[in-house]
């Protein structure tokens, strides 16, 4: 039985205040998908995937000692290179946005069982210097490990809109999403740039699965559980624009909070979902 | 270098800059080009004319690289080009401005002309292109900020036609610029491909509107069913049954 | 091919006995399971892969029908036979409501719907989670006694789920053969040409989606009994509708028996790991197996294995083959295909009902208006396509429209044929104004059209293309009269020796000619072309003006959209200029090319 109950003003405002976190980390794991559909027009499911491995190894790598920011710097390059290797296998064979969804639906699978297979289905839980770490600003309590997701996730939103907007690659990236015979009519080379960003949106993905396994707890089917949230996030955010799902991540984070406060976590769920029907049936020109 | 910025002839004028071979084009399933051969002189403003349906949009593609040509060849500036990868079209010298324009309309227009622009070797230039093009088309100065879909059928083709010139061509191809726009309009665009020519880029337009493509070039061509049926200056050609066939279906004798 | 459905039967009875042969519950289990997913992938198609809208929300149904059932019996203690037919009632009224709302919206198609159906599935789980419902702790069922149908309990669901994917097969078969299956693949394959050659595609999408629906229900009502103990955390997820894609798209969407082969496939698969206790290496393989299907066998292990055993090209039903040319057999080969009618296809268009039509409109009266259009204006973002067009159209004439690109004359088609709707001014054909009607209605009233870019339905046979216009525009409603109509009409046309070929076999001019033969057999009175003989050789054309006299000749009034002049010459009553949206001139071809202001438009500056 779910009964409103209003919460006390400190209550609420830690529960904003997670939610904006949390909703970092929508935002940081719904950019790479969504650059991907929108400037390349494949739905990548394996993102998920991706970024639970990259948590995966980020884990592993901390059980050996190396501190998990540090193991970006091998993670990152990594993943770039599967990603690009991933594209490289679509493009190849002309796969349409819809094929792309359920071929890397697949690879989920695939991944899944890898990661089953290497970790078991237990429950894995990243231990490092940052767990425990956390510090208080008046009344609200700031965990350094959630802290490191929001400013990763503002930085390389913010990075990533400067990209697109700014320079030339991000200008050729954005014209030919729209246009790519016209682009290349203008010397854009549509092909390796394509490569480029796929395995840029693979590193993405990876940089927030290790921010996931700073903050989570970790179990191979937990994949698919954010697949939804993530989606709305997208979609909400609009497709190919980089500070969107931030924004729609924070929203979506943020009102689950608060639903929750006010009534119970179970609840939670359906705020970020009848946003995500209400621009679907509304804007659907918007989304696609 | 010209006072407008852009690229100087490469060759002395009245050498061949564009040499088309029997080329074929096979447009989907169907064939739209039969053995096309025709010549650009360097400096040249020439002209394409012919009915709809008859491939001169075959024909623009083809030469700016968005088409595969099936069989016979293109040699520019004495190179081969006829299997180059499309995206080298531009680098060689070769720029189009689209039928129906083909902006990037969730861009902006500067952005757009940036995008003219983009090879490094055109790069360099921007500044100065992109003055050179204002100076051309004073009216988009104000528009430069403003999204490229939200401009009129005129102003888009100006871009266009901007975005081209940002890329330093040797040789402009135009496909229809006349498409859908106002009378008034075509002539100012007109006015300025003469403009473009005069200051040494090679022009290759392809129109339906047949005066204003003859009053502007010193040679044409005139292509029907994939094929080029004649070939001439423009006086000559409009004196000719041909034309008046083609486009008005009745006899001069009567 | 009716030996189907018996032969569906005929299996299911036979399965029937199953239980008789005392296997180990173990094995009622798990072929319980595969026809559960049979049911499930079976009917997920009927909406999915018919109609090419792909559904992530095939979970809420199933989900919905379990919950039905639990509630009425943990709650309200229904015998649990009689729960089936409200689970499947429920998860219909549930789909058919989503429906009703969804297919209105016109830019709702492909990964939109998608998403859409998907977050339906979280929306509805967590709903149910938070209620009464489930509450979070789920729903036990074990206090329910189980129905005595087979000799043990285990069978009992086995028979069920055998009865239910008997009757789903015999529907997604049944609907594959039927005029509506053929309007649901003309959907997938072309929505907007679907929706102006007289498929009434909102009603259809939503009866597809409703038996859909309501089958998964119907499985998720026994489903729940089954599981004696039911959670939502289980159902409403993304793995049901995620399974069922997979099956469906393995097996082969475009063919009704395509799920079931690859339910049967996935299911097999994943036991066979499971027993061997790799059911984590199963989940890779199966995986595998999908990235295989999806780079190699984009259409499914079905269509392949038809191709290998040489069962035909793709026609509507995947399994039909269309009729033989003719009774007699004549060779129709070299000869003017336009010279001497063959005696069925001279039958055919000398039926009552063309002769009735034809007589009724030979009028040869010059002033007897079939269709007047008055103030039409079309506009796109700002820009003007029809400002104002006023124009009358003649019973029996030949009015071809000209003008310089751009000026208006395919719009006006469009907006006449319903493809687009005009934002002002009256479209009165026969004393119907169909200006602000539905497309499928248009072309019920007796109009079709031709499109300058031929858009013919790319994964039916030419036959079955022109056997869809006649189903649909021409109110024929059996399948194989259809196809016999439309044998005639490709003979009309020429196209007979290519009656079976996929439209990307034929070269431009055959295509074009189809584009003729699907708008002719509706049986129209206006038919509207549009730039028909664009990228014809001179030969072709020649062709293509002689059928077009026989067209008229028949009895149907013609506005074509052209270029070519010596067609317009040639075939032309009177025609209509064109210039910027508006009507410029109007009258006899020879006198109107003549006018200064014409010449001007065309050529751009006067001519003396």
């Amino acid at each position: 039985m779910s009964a409103f109950t209003l919460p006390s003003a400190s209550l609420l405002a830690q529960s904003i205040l997670s939610g904006i976190f949390v909703g970092a980390l929508y935002g940081l794991m719904g950019l790479g998908l969504s650059l991907s559909w929108g400037l390349l027009r494949l739905i990548n499911l394996a993102h998920f995937a991706f970024a639970f491995l990259a948590a995966y190894l980020c884990y592993q790598l901390a059980t050996m000692g190396v501190d998990p920011l540090l193991s970006l710097a091998v993670i990152v390059p990594a993943f770039f290179a599967v990603g690009g290797a991933l594209h490289w296998v679509m493009a190849r064979f002309a796969v349409t946005p819809l094929n792309s969804l359920l071929l890397t639906f697949g690879l989920m699978g695939i991944v899944e069982a890898l990661i089953q297979s290497i970790w078991t289905a237990d429950f894995r839980k990243l231990e490092s210097g940052y767990s425990a770490l956390k510090f208080k600003i008046g009344v609200l309590y700031v965990p350094i490990p959630e802290l490191i997701t929001l400013v990763l996730a503002v930085a390389i939103s913010v990075g990533v809109w400067a990209l697109l907007r700014f320079t030339n690659l991000g200008k050729a990236l954005r014209a030919a999403a729209e246009d790519a015979p016209i682009a290349s009519a203008f010397g854009v080379n549509q092909k390796m740039n394509a490569l480029l960003l796929a395995g840029t949106c693979s590193a993405l993905a990876a940089i927030a699965g290790v921010c996931l396994a700073l903050s989570f707890t970790l179990a191979p089917s937990q994949m698919y559980a954010w697949i939804g949230v993530v989606f709305a996030t997208v979609m909400l955010g609009g497709l190919g624009r980089a500070l969107g799902p931030l924004l729609a991540g924070t929203l979506i984070g943020v009102s689950e909070a608060v639903t929750m406060a006010v009534t119970a976590p179970s609840w939670a769920p359906i705020v970020s979902f009848t946003l995500l029907i209400a621009v679907l049936v509304l804007r659907p020109g918007k989304a696609a | 270098m010209h006072e407008s910025g852009m690229a100087p002839a490469a060759r002395a004028a009245g050498d061949i800059l564009l040499e088309v071979r029997d080329l074929r084009v096979a447009y989907g399933a169907a064939p739209a080009l039969w053995g096309v051969s025709l010549d650009v002189r360097a400096g040249e403003l020439l002209c394409v004319v012919g009915p709809n349906g008859a491939g001169k949009t075959t024909l623009i593609n083809t030469l700016a690289g968005l088409l595969r040509a099936g069989g016979g060849q293109m040699t520019f500036d004495g190179r081969d080009i006829t299997q180059l990868a499309p995206h080298r079209f531009c680098a060689m010298g070769i720029a189009i401005v689209p039928e129906g324009r083909r902006l990037f309309t969730r861009m902006s227009v500067r952005e757009n002309l940036e995008l003219g622009s983009y090879l490094p070797a055109a790069k360099a230039y921007r500044t100065r292109s992109l003055d050179a093009a204002l100076a051309l088309f004073p009216a988009l100065e104000e528009k430069l900020p403003q999204l490229a879909g939200e401009l009129s059928g005129g102003q888009q083709q100006m871009v266009a036609v901007a975005r081209a010139l940002m890329a330093r061509p040797r040789l402009l191809l135009l496909d229809e610029p006349s498409l859908g726009l106002s009378p008034l309009i075509v002539v100012d665009v007109f006015a300025a491909i003469r403009r473009i020519n005069a200051d040494g880029v090679s022009v290759l337009l392809v129109e339906q509107n047949v005066a204003m493509a003859m009053a502007v070039s010193s040679r044409a061509y005139v292509l029907e069913e994939g094929r080029i049926v004649a070939a001439g200056t423009p006086d000559d050609l409009l004196a000719r049954p041909e034309i008046q066939r083609a486009y008005l279906g009745v006899r001069d004798d009567a | 091919m009716k030996r189907t459905p018996w032969l569906i039967v005929g299996a299911g009875v036979l399965l029937a006995f199953v239980p008789q042969l005392g296997l180990p519950a173990f094995y009622d289990s798990l072929l319980y399971l595969m026809l559960s997913w049979i049911v499930l992938a079976t009917s997920w198609n009927i909406l999915s892969g018919y109609t090419g809208y792909f559904s992530f929300g095939h979970g809420a149904f199933f989900g919905a029908g379990i919950y039905t059932t639990s509630t009425l019996l943990a709650r309200f203690e229904w015998p649990f036979l009689w729960t089936l037919p409200m689970a499947a009632l429920v998860a219909a009224t549930l789909g058919v409501a989503l429906g009703a709302v969804v297919f209105r919206v016109k830019g709702v198609r492909g990964e939109v719907f998608a998403l859409l159906t998907l977050a339906i599935t979280f929306v509805i789980g967590t709903i149910i989670v938070n209620t009464p419902l489930d509450g979070g702790q789920g729903v036990s069922l074990s206090a329910v006694p189980v129905p005595h149908i087979g000799p043990t309990q285990s069978s009992t669901f086995y028979l069920l789920a055998l009865a239910a994917a008997t009757l789903t097969l015999l529907i997604a078969w049944a609907i594959a053969a039927s005029r509506f299956g053929a309007g649901l693949f003309a959907i997938h394959d072309d929505e907007d040409a679907a929706e102006v050659m007289g498929v009434p595609t909102y009603r259809y999408k939503l009866t597809a989606f409703g038996i859909s629906c309501a089958l998964a229900g119907a499985a998720g009502g026994i489903h729940a009994l089954f599981l004696s103990y039911v959670t939502s955390g289980e159902v409403f997820t993304i793995a049901v509708p995620l399974t069922v894609v997979l099956m469906s798209v393995l097996g082969g969407t475009r063919h009704w028996a395509g799920p079931a082969v690859g339910a049967v496939a996935i299911t097999a698969l994943l036991y066979a790991f499971t027993a061997a206790d790799h059911a984590v290496a199963g989940k890779a393989v199966s995986g595998g197996v999908l990235i295989a299907a999806i780079l190699f066998m984009p259409e499914g292990i079905l269509p392949r294995l038809q191709g290998w055993f040489g069962r035909g090209r793709a026609t509507l039903t995947g399994a039909a083959q269309p009729p033989s040319a003719s009774a007699s057999g004549s060779a129709v080969g070299d000869a003017s295909p336009f010279a001497v009618p063959h005696p069925d296809v001279a039958a055919v268009l000398t039926s009552p009902a063309v002769a009735a039509f034809a007589s009724a409109s030979r009028h040869a009266v010059p002033a007897d208006v079939l269709l007047r259009v008055r103030g039409l204006h079309k506009s796109f973002k700002g820009v003007r396509a029809l400002a104002g067009v006023d124009v009358d159209v003649r019973r029996g004439e030949i009015l071809g429209l000209l003008g310089p690109n751009g000026s208006g004359k395919s719009t006006f088609i469009n907006v006449v044929s319903g493809h687009y709707v005009a934002n002002a001014g009256e479209i009165v054909f026969e004393g119907r104004d169909l200006a602000r009607t539905a497309a499928h209605r248009i072309a019920g009233a007796g109009i079709s059209r031709t499109y300058q870019i031929p858009r013919p339905f790319a994964r039916s046979s030419v036959l079955d293309n022109v056997a869809l216009a006649t189903l649909f525009g021409g109110g024929v409603h059996d399948l194989r009269a259809a196809r016999r109509q439309a044998m005639a009409w490709l003979e009309f046309t020429g196209l007979q020796d290519k009656a079976s070929a996929r439209p990307d076999e034929l070269n431009l001019h055959q295509r074009k000619f189809l584009e003729l033969a699907r708008a002719l057999a509706s049986r129209p009175r206006l038919v509207l072309l549009d730039e028909v003989l664009c990228g014809l050789t001179p030969s072709e054309i020649d062709d293509a003006v002689a059928l077009i006299r026989r067209i008229r000749e028949q009895g149907s009034t013609i506005v074509f959209v052209e270029h070519v002049m010596r067609a317009v010459m040639a075939l032309t009553d009177r025609i209509a200029v064109f210039h910027h949206g508006e009507l410029l001139a109007e009258g006899l071809a020879a006198d109107v090319m003549q006018r200064p202001d014409v010449m001007t438009a065309y050529l751009g500056r006067p001519y003396a």
